[in-house]
């Protein structure tokens, strides 16, 4: 079967528009997000991107800081609330008053899944914690993420963590940026989303487990250790080498060569991964001969210092002639690994990453068209689709209330008479559009 | 449930739960995915390699097929740095693996192969795309007798879309500068042409690692598909897409302020403080973003000033002002320590405790060997490996009560458990392994 077929084949199986006519992977399972930013809330978008039901629990009146912060706010509502949360029903719910309490502990026994990311035993003393609920729901997979874990001396001695604690404390800062400049904080929150990635994939191996044996647990993760974990080499380096791990700048110093150059027209990553990738960016340089070098014939060889810069020399004084798109061109050519430092302006540009889904615009119930990255994995059967992004407090809360958990309208007042529910405070990063009219609620 | 009624809530809440997740007694618990056998063919390439570590670190049994020279990724030696002839990079995620080698170049080593996949639950590969289909041992020809295969392949421009087509071998480099993080991430350009003012990579791979995090993500989502109908799928991963999720709202603010976000350095896109200043001893991280911790920093500074100068989110956040706040900053933290900065901000929490400012150390790896809360929660250990000898590892990060990760083994050289897979799956003893040793198959 001829290759060209591959991707006729390909693009009708994966195709994006498509999306909402597929089963999803993560119908039925119910997941509570009482969360703030976004190593928990993150972690709850990506399973609902999957089909998960996510209900967000927010304070009214005050909600999450990501409605407090951003560049920009539009229809007010902040960038952050348009981009990161997905799918999600909203209420308003003050769990640290008995009567939310209760509330909440009714609704972890109609869930699945908790994921919160308070410091260590906030919730337990609460009396919302995983001690508690799991008496009323042992089936119920309870999500614990922050920067410390819930013991040791860092957790117990109450720090409160961010993403940039993370980075720091993992060494991840130190290693990134230039040699003898500031260690650097990613212009992403990479602790965090990749953070939520793994514990999203936890989550899912625990319900695996709990399918097979219908027993719920207590995950505790720290995004902290998973940045430790992340650091690829550097540990075994340390010991076995007595390698102190510090910044390279933007080269690969385990795979040569490997570098982010400058081009006639911009900054493009040059690497070549395996022998014939090194032999096909010889040959794209006019330099087939440094392919038979014997200080290059394997890659343990290139990747000795000497060698390695020595490469980079000549493939920098190379690359400054050419630009971004020729070098990708030759890249295709000849079997070598380069592309563009990209934007999102190249993002859009590009129709690649419009074809597949990776560039998406919703047409959002409340504040009309969106521009976000898609969920990652493109699954050819049951696909993640974006519904709706964030919403005001509160607007989902007789959905909750009165569906899921059976109250009247009269409790109902009841409790927001009492402030035990509540939705938006009269300002942006809350309220809904101006001109709303009542569209985005789950009734 | 009253306290008085159940003593063991006289337990603290970390006492408690360390007793049930300590990860020294998770070699006792079941494991979440020990039902799974799992292929993973990918070649030069650690987002398969760590999401097939994921895998197995939950209990899959992995089986990396490797070519018989072995995988390329062996070679992935940091300054030429290998152990008993692998990579340092490939040696960190061989991790709980099985190591057998086959020849999928061969016809016959093909036939194999279609031989293993019927008892795989999972196959990962990261060929170009379309290398498999044009074997005929891609997912289209698999999956008609064993439609609950899920297959994940993983490829820089993923299994379609224009440029899919276009191959290029997939590297952490170019999955880092292709998702638009390295784009914003580095020192901001001051005019001075200062060659390290410019878009920055994560020091680690860090594009590979959150690739291989997804993947297992995109398969496990599909496991619970497949545990509701029987099915199986098609997972298409690209690590650039992946690592392109962590630059969030840079289509947004393109669409709707019709700019591009730009670099800040260790200014921050979305408030501010939120930042690294150098102190006394090295660099920390101070923070007050929203109002509340705002005052709190303010008052643990002891410059009720600048809260009245700066008293909202938006004027913190101004480009302008978070240099300003930014200096302001660090002229106070460079007169002290990391540690009498920390205690000055643990002696609020205890004395005002009106909201909460966060710090931290950025601590080079060399200094976070020396942590003693590292070694405690087990982020770090020493392991005997069987063929690799004494390593510094860093084992997986989640502590779980019932189905908790786990760490066996390290790594294994290439081929080295030929003779117990190919028995297992398909008879093979030694005579006929020599055989297909001879010809190059395995």
């Amino acid at each position: 079967m001829a290759v060209p077929d591959y991707f006729a084949w390909t693009k009708q199986l994966f195709d994006p528009a498509g999306a909402f006519r597929k089963p999803e992977a993560l119908r039925g399972i119910r997941v509570i997000d009482l969360g703030t930013i976004f190593l928990g809330p993150s972690t709850v978008s990506y399973l609902a991107e999957f089909g998960a039901e996510a209900i967000k629990v927010e304070l009214p009146g005050i909600g999450d800081p990501l409605r407090a912060i951003g560049p920009i706010y539009h229809r007010n509502m902040s960038l952050f609330m348009l981009s990161e949360p997905r799918n999600k029903h909203f209420i308003g719910l003050d769990v640290r008053k008995s009567r939310g309490a209760e509330l909440f502990r009714r609704l972890a026994a109609k869930s699945d899944v908790l994921v919160e990311n308070f410091r260590a035993g906030t919730l337990d003393e609460w009396g919302i914690g995983y001690r508690q609920l799991r008496e009323i729901n042992p089936r119920l997979i309870y999500s614990g993420n922050n920067g410390f874990g819930q013991w040791g001396a860092f957790a117990e001695s109450g720090r409160a963590s961010y993403d940039a604690v993370a980075q720091a404390e993992s060494g991840m800062a130190a290693i990134t940026g230039f040699p003898g400049r500031p260690p650097l904080k990613s212009g992403g929150y990479v602790g965090d989303y990749l953070g939520a990635a793994v514990s999203a994939a936890i989550i899912l191996a625990a319900l695996h487990w709990r399918d097979r044996t219908g027993e719920g647990q207590f995950i505790e993760f720290s995004q902290t250790e998973q940045l430790i974990r992340s650091l690829d080499w550097t540990w075994l380096a340390h010991r076995l080498a007595g390698v102190k791990r510090t910044q390279h700048g933007n080269r690969d110093v385990a795979i040569s060569p490997g570098d982010i150059v400058p081009c006639a027209d911009g900054m493009a990553a040059i690497c070549a991964p395996t022998d014939a990738a090194f032999a096909g960016l010889c040959r794209a340089m006019g330099r087939a001969d440094l392919a038979k070098d014997s200080r290059y014939a394997d890659a343990v060889s290139r990747a000795r210092e000497e060698n390695a810069t020595a490469l980079l020399e000549v493939i920098r004084a190379w690359a400054a002639r050419k630009t971004r798109t020729e070098i990708e061109g030759l890249a295709a050519q000849h079997g070598f690994s380069a592309a563009r430092v990209a934007n999102a302006r190249d993002h859009v540009e590009d129709p690649h990453w419009q074809a597949r889904g990776q560039v998406v615009r919703t047409d959002d119930p409340l504040y009309g068209e969106i521009w976000n990255y898609g969920s990652p994995p493109k699954l050819s059967a049951t696909p993640a689709r974006v519904k709706w992004v964030g919403k005001p407090i509160g607007m989902d809360n007789n959905y909750v209330l009165r569906d899921i958990l059976g109250l009247t309208t009269a409790e109902i007042k009841d409790l927001e008479a009492e402030g035990v529910i509540g939705k938006w405070a009269n300002r942006p990063g809350q309220k809904p559009p101006d001109d709303w009219a009542g569209e985005g609620q789950a009734l | 449930m009253s306290q008085a009624e159940n003593p063991t809530e006289a337990q603290s809440w970390s006492e408690w739960i360390r007793e049930r997740d300590y990860p020294s007694a998770a070699g006792t618990k079941p494991e979440a995915l020990d039902d799974l056998v799992v292929l993973d063919l990918s070649v030069a390439n650690m987002a398969g390699l760590v999401c097939s570590s994921f895998l197995s670190e939950f209990g899959a049994d992995v089986i990396r097929v490797e070519p018989p020279g072995g995988d390329p990724a062996r070679g992935f030696a940091p300054f030429g740095l290998t152990q008993n002839g692998t990579g340092l990079g490939y040696l960190n995620e061989g991790r709980n693996k099985r190591h057998m080698t086959l020849n999928l170049e061969t016809g016959e080593g093909r036939e194999i192969f279609r031989g293993l996949a019927a008892h795989a639950d999972v196959v990962i590969e990261s060929f170009p795309p379309g290398a498999m289909h044009a074997w005929e041992i891609g997912y289209r020809q698999l999956a008609p007798a064993h439609p609950r295969l899920i297959y994940c392949g993983i490829a820089t421009y993923g299994q379609f879309g224009p440029r899919a087509a276009h191959h290029i071998p997939d590297s952490d480099l170019v999955a880092q500068a292709l998702s638009g993080v390295t784009y914003v991430t580095g020192l901001m350009d001051e005019g001075q042409g200062d060659p390290a003012a410019v878009p920055t990579k994560q020091g680690n791979w860090h594009g590979w690692f959150v690739g291989g995090v997804w993947a297992a993500f995109g398969i496990l989502a599909a496991l619970c598909h497949r545990m509701a109908t029987g099915q199986g799928q098609f997972v298409d991963l690209s690590p650039a897409e992946a690592l392109m999720r962590s630059a969030d709202y840079s289509l947004g603010l393109l669409k709707l302020a019709g700019r591009v976000r730009e670099r800040m350095g260790n200014l921050d896109a979305g408030a501010f403080p939120y930042t690294y200043v150098r102190c006394k001893d090295g660099y920390c991280f101070l923070s007050g973003f929203v109002d509340l911790n705002w005052q709190a920093l303010c008052t643990i500074i002891e410059r009720p000033d600048l809260r009245d100068k700066y008293p909202t989110v938006p004027e913190r956040s101004r480009p302008d002002n978070q240099k300003k706040i930014h200096a302001e900053l660090e002229a106070w933290a460079t007169q002290y320590t990391y540690e009498e900065i920390l205690h000055k901000i643990q002696v609020y929490d205890r004395t005002v405790g009106k909201g909460a400012v966060a710090t931290g150390k950025i601590t080079e790896p060399a200094e976070v060997v020396q942590v003693e809360n590292w070694w405690e929660r087990d982020a770090l250990r020493i392991v005997e490996d069987a063929h690799y000898g004494e390593l510094l590892v860093s084992p997986p990060a989640p502590k779980m009560t019932r189905t908790p990760p786990r760490l066996k083994w390290v790594c294994r050289p290439v081929g080295a458990d030929n003779g117990a897979v190919y028995a297992r799956f398909l008879g093979y003893g030694r005579d006929r392994l020599a055989d297909l040793r001879s010809r190059g198959i395995i």
